[in-house]
């Protein structure tokens, strides 16, 4: 039905006015000026002045809020075809090996980020030391050479293959000699290769030195047994260790290797077991040797040779002259000690010496045979060939140069203009070579010399191979194409000696599947899985030593004499230095010296005593001058345990051609070694006087002792045995006051902690530089660790303490440590120290925006992006462990270290986000790690288990002191290690309960040794 | 209050012969409606330049960073944290004598409360600057404020102490700002009646149309006393939650159940040292002797004397807690304050603040002028110190000897902490010259009844005790303005 009602719109449709009708027919009431604005005069109207506003308001409007977000510029390319295995964010792990050492190298997208270990690496590689740690940053050196250089021209390949081919054929022509002179060659396909050349070019010979010798050892052992090796030393099988200033730990021929062993007899496992090695170190500066020994001497250089024909003298029963020590009672107490204790543990006994000297190793040797070590914890069977290098043949060269009878001379992986200790007659005989040839990868101060520099890739962009033991192979395989335009050395050696093979991929592996792989049975796809094969080892026989001793120790005793006079001087490898190779890597150069905290320098140190005797202050800039007349300008470290009237220097500083990070770190100390009796010799005398003037050195601990204060836990091996829990305060526990008793968060899953036994760790700090590598730590630099800025997540307390004679205790505390006479008889202890992830964290409660908070799982967060640093938690953390970015230290141009680089930046692992300016951070337990592993064991249906993760520092750890796991799980090896006597919390006592359980430090003193301390 | 007589033995307020109320506004309004001098000149250059090297100070940290300071990994506040607390302790005076001696009804608070809460105001926007400028991350300082945000749900921590000092300085802030300008109000007003042309305008929106009627006035009292109402707890609660910053600590030397009360009156010492320091000098630069009495300064003076004990008293509890807790740490704390590398500071904060305030049980000099000012300059400095001592000296040597280091200021924590009293004098200077110093209105009240010239005429009437009368007049040997001749003849 229709509705007959009528509605209208308005008053006019109702009237139905005229206009209505009119403007009804249209569609629009108004019309619309599509005509006007089409026709020309609507285009060409002049904009009103209002419209024109609007348009210009709206246009600047709609710009500046477009600008306001700023369009990312993304450079990343995808993969047009994904190489097979990568996978964006997922690492790959490919074996290779480091100075021999077999490790796993871990890639993302291309990238080596990280050292790690390889599993497959035995005994002979339980960890990493710092170097290998810091390995990767030397890749993305931007101080390298980019491409070959000749006559101080960047060229190309064949240019210099041309120029190089037509004087090696000049030289041959001439007859005259061509040198390949290199540190020790432990591959063996390079030592092929170097074969081949030689083979063409007869003429050529190689000449292996090393900057730190072990040429005295190697002679010795020819001398003595007939074989010229380095033996291969059981640490491990050794009940009683006495080392004369071997820093076997640290630098002495393979320190991560001992360090498994060493602390193997001393570790939680071992006390377990109630077995304890027990160690004696005799020693003039202080190494990281020497802070883990139970007891250390301090000895002079010139009381090394007495103390050891003293020793043997007490072994053998025999009265050889010149085993008198007059000014040393402790010494000559404790070496009576030694050598009875050394008779009641033959065959499971070690004496080592530190010394190059021949004639004192030889008689190292005979009290090693004295005491039945060969075949036990010494093995000249399985020889070590880290190390084969040749004093005298380096000497003799710079003579054969000088004579003008070497036509060609290349260097590989050697730079003596830096790192002999004639480096100027070595410079000077060199300008008399024709042919000159680096194989370095930046002008170091010998490429600087050369005509030619065939620049090398990194190791970590090379084929290769390590033979590190007799019968113990690994290789070496690229992770990453090589950045640069370099060419591996052997290549080059290949290409200049017209090879069949040039390809050096190819030649490694034709010389593997011809002689090592078939005698191990493996193939060379299994090598490259494994890293690392070995045929078995032989039997190590026993050697008995029957020379006469006579002329030994009359050379001993004259080089004795020979030191007694002036300071002196012990010149050593520092363990973040070494050689000096690595001093542009600025991981290294920050990683404090393990006994001494110095970052950035080499200093001259001295006793407290001396100090005060000579009338210098810490830090005050000292004259040394060596008995050649060099002389340089350092400051003074006051360095306890120093022996009273020597002076030590570290080697490995100095550099002045190395890169902006290692250019003038410190002083060079190599040409204050001598070369004498055919060997280098580290120790020597100098001269001290003040320079005048005083410079700090940027140390990261400035405080040494530990005032009493129960944070640092420790007892005898003899009270250990009676009661596991001694020292531990274990025992008076106190009751627990709780303001939280109802409101406990009930931990379900996993509760992440840490134990770390005090026994085992050394203090090398491979640990330290692991976490910088794994975590993006940034170096801050020389200025901002002397401002007590570094930013180490994890650092190494280390204390001393001092025995005290007279009142017959351990004196812990500053004040009354100045007032000791006798500041000989030092203890060490280092105590690894970390963000703690206290239950009632400190930090948590305080911080006003919530950045840092407590996970279910235990762990202490710390949100990057919420922190807006006000740094009250820092303040608030009874550890001290948290550090605060003063700058944007990975970007900003004064602090310019090694990172402000695009290339550089490569290094970053991308699991971990950069910090800003301004932000707080520190140690997150690896929580990268973490999740990875929780993603893993989901990704195989699989509950995780103990082990799947492991920290960085607890991996790079070849003493195992830091064990992680999951509390909650009762089987875990960190929860068994939690439930030892020995465990306790460092100031447990203000309950903010940490996650972190610390070990007893225990030490094998028994009543005889602490008779002797009191002699 | 007025209306009646008050006793004679108490002493005048306002000192000086034919005091009118024209004339009271006469003499405080000089520096608001005449040119300033040539004292105001060099006292403002000398504020700005203090306050150009402030910007300068704080601009190179926000665009360095805040490593261009000397803090370290162990010693994370310093010379910001210092002078925070310095700042905020020093406003507490005003508060104090606004609020607190209001509701007392001490009416010697007239003369004074109006330049105190301004010092107040300008003292808390000081403390205030540090607050954000120490922030790593200065530019998200607003997320100390639980602001409804796009982060999640993402609140702030209100267990942390820095959440409740926000809170309190906030609080604070603002309710200062809040009764002072009120109390201000009838004074623009009479600066409004008198002005002409620009000046007539701005005074006139800046005094709320107040009209003066008795209603308004009334209402003027009844908002002031519920202001008061509402401070006098800030006066405790804020100092209070400043020292929780650290009594909630672990650290020792910082975690100290003591420090709420010793806060506080190390507030109220600082900042009636502080009113001192300022009043002394514009008293006499601006002619108010007769306004600002030297009874006013005795009082302030006394107020000194107890707060400086209180704080020595807590000084020595603080030793005596260390050894009777037994606790090592706290034991070590202490002992390092007094003897180790920053003895000095320690040294310089006890002869500050405990020994030098025990000077003013002498009248004679807690009633001179030089030495009063002299000693309120020590106490202000001793102050500063017992907030360094208080924070670095705690943290530089706290749990783990291997972290202990040392605190070296840089030239920018020196221009921060220089510059931030350049600022604190260039606004007191300004309100010196557009606001009225001294409340007109208020002390207008005490003209009929506790003025030297009442009592006066109360002597002449001949009512009085002799021996009171007598007691007075003695009291009045003290007062600089006040002539003796007059009270010979008597």
């Amino acid at each position: 039905m229709e509705s007959n009602k009528k509605y209208w719109k308005g008053l006019e449709e109702y009237k139905n006015t005229p206009d209505f009708v009119e403007n009804n027919k249209n569609e629009f009431a108004e019309p619309l000026p599509i005509e006007d604005v089409l026709s020309e005069a609507g285009l060409s109207t002049v904009t009103p002045r209002r419209d024109f506003l609007k348009a210009l308001g709206f246009g600047l409007g709609a710009v500046t809020l477009a600008a306001c977000q700023k369009a990312p510029v993304h450079k990343s390319i995808p993969y047009l075809i994904r190489p097979e295995e990568v996978v964006p964010g997922i690492p790959n792990y490919y074996v290779s090996t480091f100075k021999g050492s077999p490790v796993l190298v871990k890639t993302v997208v291309g990238r080596p980020i990280k050292i790690e270990v390889n599993p497959n690496g035995g005994m002979f590689s339980t960890g990493t030391d710092a170097q290998a740690q810091a390995s990767v940053l030397d890749l993305y050196d931007v101080s390298k050479l980019k491409a070959p250089v000749l006559k101080k021209k960047e060229t190309t390949w064949s240019e210099m293959d041309a120029f190089v081919k037509g004087e090696l054929n000049k030289a041959q022509a001439s007859g005259k000699k061509i040198r390949i002179v290199s540190s020790s060659l432990n591959s063996p396909s390079a030592k092929a290769v170097v074969a081949d050349f030689a083979s063409k070019y007869p003429t050529t010979k190689h000449v292996q030195y090393d900057a730190v010798s072990y040429t005295g050892i190697i002679k010795a052992n020819e001398n003595s047994f007939g074989k010229a090796v380095l033996p291969k030393y059981n640490f491990d099988k050794a009940d009683l260790i006495v080392s004369f200033a071997a820093d076997f730990l640290g630098t002495w021929i393979s320190g991560e290797e001992f360090t498994a062993q060493y602390v193997s007899n001393r570790n939680h496992k071992s006390l377990e077991k109630k077995k304890m090695s027990r160690h004696f170190q005799f020693e003039t500066g202080m190494s990281l040797t020497g802070t883990n020994a139970d007891t250390r001497v301090p000895i002079k250089l010139s009381e090394e040779g007495p103390a050891l024909i003293a020793l043997y003298n007490a072994i053998t029963g025999n009265n050889l002259a010149g085993a008198a020590l007059p000014n040393n009672a402790y010494a000559t107490k404790a070496l009576k000690l030694v050598g009875a204790e050394l008779l009641q543990n033959k065959g499971k006994a070690l004496v080592v010496s530190g010394s190059n000297d021949v004639s004192t190793q030889i008689l190292v040797n005979a009290i090693n045979a004295a005491i039945g070590s060969y075949g036990t914890t010494i093995d000249l069977d399985n020889p070590c060939k880290r190390y084969e290098g040749n004093d005298a043949e380096f000497a003799e060269l710079i003579n054969e140069m000088n004579r003008g009878e070497v036509a060609a001379v290349f260097f590989l992986n050697s730079n003596p203009a830096y790192d002999a200790t004639n480096a100027k007659a070595f410079t000077d005989a060199l300008t008399k070579v024709a042919l000159k040839v680096s194989f370095a990868d930046r002008a170091d101060e010998t490429a600087d010399l050369c005509d030619a520099v065939a620049i090398t890739p990194n190791y970590l962009e090379s084929w290769g191979d390590a033979n590190t033991y007799e019968g113990y192979y690994s290789v070496v395989q690229p992770t990453i194409n090589p950045v640069f335009n370099s060419r591996q050395a052997e290549q080059s050696l290949l290409i200049w000696s017209d090879a069949a093979v040039q390809d050096y991929y190819q030649y490694v592996r034709n010389n593997w599947e011809k002689t090592i792989l078939p005698s191990v049975g493996k193939t060379w796809n299994e090598l490259l899985q494994l890293g690392v094969v070995s045929s078995t080892a032989k039997a190590a026989g026993a050697y008995s030593f029957g020379m006469s001793l006579e002329a030994v120790v009359a050379s001993i005793s004259a080089s004795s004499k020979a030191l007694q006079k002036d300071i002196e001087l012990h010149v050593y490898e520092s363990i973040p230095m070494r050689d000096g190779k690595h001093a542009n890597n600025a991981f290294l150069q920050e990683l404090p010296d393990p006994v001494s905290k110095v970052t950035w320098d080499n200093y001259i140190a001295l006793a407290p005593k001396q100090a005060e005797k000579l009338g210098y202050k810490e830090f005050d800039l000292i004259t040394v001058k060596g008995e050649n007349g060099y002389a340089v300008d350092l400051p003074l470290l006051i360095q306890p345990g120093q022996a009273m009237g020597t002076a030590s220097v570290a080697l490995g500083y100095g550099r002045v051609k190395v890169g902006k990070a290692g250019d003038n770190v410190g002083k060079n100390a190599f040409p204050f070694v001598t070369f004498n009796n055919g060997t280098l010799k580290y120790a020597t005398t100098a001269k001290l006087s003040a320079a005048g003037g005083r410079e700090e050195l940027a140390q990261t601990q400035t405080h040494h002792s530990f005032e009493g204060r129960n944070i640092i836990r420790e007892t005898s091996l003899k009270d250990f045995l009676k009661d596991p829990a001694a020292g531990s305060g274990n025992h008076h526990k106190h009751k627990v006051y709780d303001l939280w008793t109802t409101d406990k968060h009930e931990k379900l899953g996993n509760d992440w902690v840490m134990a770390i036994d005090l026994n085992a760790c050394t203090g090398c700090g491979s640990c330290i530089v692991a976490c910088n590598v794994e975590n993006n730590i940034p170096v801050v630099g020389k200025d901002e660790v002397r401002k007590r800025r570094e930013m180490h997540w994890l650092r190494i307390d280390r204390y001393y303490s001092f025995n005290d004679e007279k009142a017959g205790h351990e004196v812990t505390k500053e004040k009354e440590i100045a007032h000791m006479e006798d500041l000989d008889q030092v203890s060490v202890v280092h105590q690894p120290m970390l963000c703690q992830h206290c239950d009632h964290a400190p930090c948590e409660t305080v911080c006003p925006v919530l950045a840092t908070v407590h996970s279910s799982d235990g762990l202490n967060h710390m949100a990057y992006n919420r922190c807006v640093g006000t740094r009250y938690c820092a303040n608030n953390c009874p550890y001290k462990v948290r550090r605060f970015n003063w700058f944007n230290y990975w970007n900003d141009s004064r602090f310019d270290n090694y990172l402000n680089n695009e290339f550089t930046q490569l290094v970053l692992n991308p699991d971990v986000t950069t910090r800003s300016r301004g932000v707080m951070e520190k140690c997150s337990m690896c929580i990268q790690r973490i999740q990875a592993g929780k993603l893993t064991a989901k990704m195989e249906k699989r509950a995780l288990k103990d082990g799947d993760i492991k920290m960085a520092c607890q991996q790079a750890c070849s003493a195992n002191a830091i064990i992680f796991g999951d509390k909650n799980d009762p089987n875990s090896e960190v929860a068994k290690a939690l439930r030892s006597e020995r465990i306790y919390y460092v100031l447990e006592e203000i309950n903010v309960q940490p996650g972190i359980g610390y070990m007893t430090k225990v030490r094998n003193i028994d009543s005889e040794t602490k008779e002797a301390h009191h002699a | 209050m007025s209306g009646h007589n008050e006793s004679i033995l108490r002493e005048p307020l306002i000192t000086g012969k034919d005091i009118t109320y024209a004339k009271i506004t006469d003499d405080i309004l000089l520096p608001v409606e005449n040119k300033p001098n040539k004292a105001w000149w060099i006292g403002f250059i000398i504020s700005l330049c203090g306050a150009t090297l402030w910007v300068v100070a704080v601009s190179y940290t926000f665009w360095f960073g805040i490593g261009a300071w000397g803090l370290n990994k162990t010693v994370g506040w310093a010379w910001d944290i210092t002078g925070f607390v310095w700042w905020v302790g020093i406003g507490h005076a005003g508060t104090l004598i606004s609020a607190v001696l209001l509701l007392f009804r001490q009416n010697w608070r007239n003369s004074i409360n109006r330049s105190a809460e301004a010092m107040t105001i300008f003292a808390v926007i000081c403390a205030a600057t540090y607050v954000v400028s120490h922030m790593g991350r200065p530019w998200l300082a607003y997320w100390v404020l639980p602001l409804p945000n796009q982060f999640g749900s993402l609140w702030v921590n209100f267990n942390s102490p820095l959440v409740w000092d926000m809170f309190a300085i906030s609080t604070y802030f603002s309710v200062s700002l809040l009764f002072w300008y009120t109390g201000l109000l009838p004074d623009i007003a009479t600066i409004r009646d008198r002005a002409v042309g620009m000046r007539k305008k701005v005074y006139s929106i800046l005094s709320f149309g107040w009209t003066g009627n008795v209603k308004t006035w009334q209402r003027f009292e009844a908002v002031s006393l519920i202001l008061a109402g509402i401070s006098t707890p800030l006066v405790l609660s804020v100092h209070t939650i400043v020292s929780m910053d650290f009594a909630t600590s672990v650290i020792p030397g910082w975690h100290t159940t003591i420090f709420p009360p010793y806060f506080v009156a190390g507030a109220i010492f600082s900042g009636f040292a502080m009113v001192l320091t300022l009043l002394l000098v514009a008293r006499k630069v601006l002619g108010l002797e007769n306004y600002i009495t030297m009874f006013h300064i005795e009082s302030m003076n006394k107020i000194i004397i107890l707060t400086g004990s209180i704080v020595g008293v807590a000084y020595l509890t603080e030793f005596f807690i260390a050894w009777y807790s037994g606790v090592e740490y706290e034991q070590y704390a202490f002992i390092n304050r007094a003897t180790g590398p920053y003895w000095w500071a320690y040294w310089m904060m006890m002869t500050c603040n405990v020994i030098s305030p025990q000077l003013l049980w002498f009248k004679k000099i807690r009633t001179s002028i030089a030495a009063t000012w002299i000693l309120s300059i020590i106490v202000n400095i001793g102050m500063w110190f017992e907030r360094f001592v208080i924070i670095v000296t705690s943290l530089h040597r706290d749990y783990l000897p291997s972290s202990w280091v040392m605190f070296y200021p840089t030239w920018v924590d020196v221009s921060v902490f220089v510059g931030s009293i350049g600022v604190f004098f260039t606004l007191f200077l300004l309100f010196l010259r557009v606001l009225p110093s001294i409340a007109i209105a208020e002390v207008k009240l005490l003209l009929k009844s506790a003025s030297e010239q009442a009592k006066l005429e109360l002597i002449k009437e001949g009512h009085l005790d002799k021996e009171q009368v007598n007691e007075y007049i003695e009291s009045l040997d003290k007062f600089d303005s006040v002539k003796q001749e007059e009270y010979a003849k008597i």
